[in-house]
């Protein structure tokens, strides 16, 4: 193998130039096209970022499990789990014949919160009991975001506990 | 993106957004880079953003904002792996599926061969200067050393200079499909 001439062997230490731009846009459109990033992603990522309270403790999603239960097919069961420093979140949908969906919840360790859920139409809110279950009879399909408002009045340094949006 | 931030920094829920498509495909490559399976990157990054608000405050420069995004999605990214609750594909070979353009016009043909070559010469690459190439190309250019730093390379590596990453993929691609650095 002949060493390239000395005139064009690109140094490292040489400042970027216009034909290494243009290596790297090329490289951006091969991985944009080799694992591009989901169309939509970025719209759920500001669905849950529209936040009154910014004082948020963020749960993230620990575990999920899809269970086909119904011999028709379309309806499903998912059952999801959110971890954050203080609390555990885990909810159960499951599809209603009108196209909304039933969520049932729990939090751990339980406790009475009101438990508010955003989705693309008004934001629904309901309380959870002293054993920290709760439930939405009915939410509409699409993106949805759970709220665990902190405790009111507000105790000490508990926060109120948001999870990442997700689609139901 | 200055303005953006002092918007956003403000309250701004459009200027947010901005920020969001803005920084997004990055992050998803950062994550991706790491090794995260599709779910888990998406995961991450809302969790990422998320933690950003609370954090907005404190970030005063776009350069930083990017930098605490990078280093935030790595941080994470490696929180989600060492809870090792799913698995993980470690030796993903994300080169051997570079996905064809369909079928195409001559022109098409000769672009598509260029494609392959680069994505062959990315290959050939130490895995550290894939990763590194594959995030430099989705950062914006004022951003290079605060992200190289995020990285963990040295400011100097890839701040202005071009860097011993970009050097030998050049000289790669120069010497055609048989040349070999190894």
């Amino acid at each position: 193998m002949t060493p390239p001439e000395p005139g064009r062997l690109p140094s490292a230490d040489e400042p970027l130039d216009d034909a290494d731009i243009g290596v790297l846009g090329d490289i951006r459109g091969l991985f944009e096209s080799a694992d591009p990033m989901p169309a939509d992603l970025p719209e759920r990522i500001r669905f849950g970022l529209a936040l009154r309270d910014l004082e948020v403790e963020v749960a993230r999603l620990a575990e999920e499990d899809q269970l086909a239960v119904a011999a028709r097919g379309e309806e499903q069961s998912r059952t999801i789990t959110f971890d954050s420093d203080s609390l555990t979140i885990m909810i159960r949908i499951d599809a209603n014949r009108d196209g909304t969906v039933r969520v049932d919840g729990w939090l751990a360790p339980p406790q009475c919160r009101q438990v508010e859920i955003k989705t693309a139409a008004e934001p629904l809110t309901v309380a959870s009991d002293a054993q920290g279950r709760f439930a939405f009879a009915r939410v509409p399909c699409g993106m949805a975001q759970l709220i665990v408002h902190s405790p009111e009045p507000s105790s000490g340094d508990t926060r109120s506990v948001v999870t990442p949006a997700l689609i139901i | 993106m200055a303005n953006l931030l002092s918007a956003a920094r403000a309250g701004s829920e459009d200027a947010l957004g901005q920020i969001v498509n803005e920084l997004s495909p990055l992050l998803w490559q950062v994550a991706r880079s790491a090794g995260l399976s599709q779910g888990d990157a998406e995961d991450v990054l809302q969790t990422v953003w998320i933690r950003l608000i609370t954090h907005l405050d404190g970030i005063h420069e776009a350069t930083a904002l990017t930098g605490w995004l990078v280093t935030t999605t790595k941080r994470e990214a490696w929180r989600v792996r060492a809870a090792g609750r799913k698995q993980v594909l470690a030796d993903q070979d994300v080169f051997a599926d570079l996905p064809d353009q369909g079928p195409g016009s001559e022109e098409q043909v000769i672009l598509d061969d260029q494609r392959r070559a680069l994505w062959a010469a990315l290959g050939q690459l130490p895995r550290r200067c894939q990763e590194l190439l594959r995030i430099m190309a989705f950062t914006p250019r004022p951003d290079y050393a605060a992200v190289a730093a995020a990285l963990g390379m040295p400011v100097g590596s890839i701040g202005p200079t071009r860097g011993r990453c970009l050097a030998k993929l050049r000289i790669l691609l120069a010497d055609g499909p048989d040349g070999s650095l190894a």
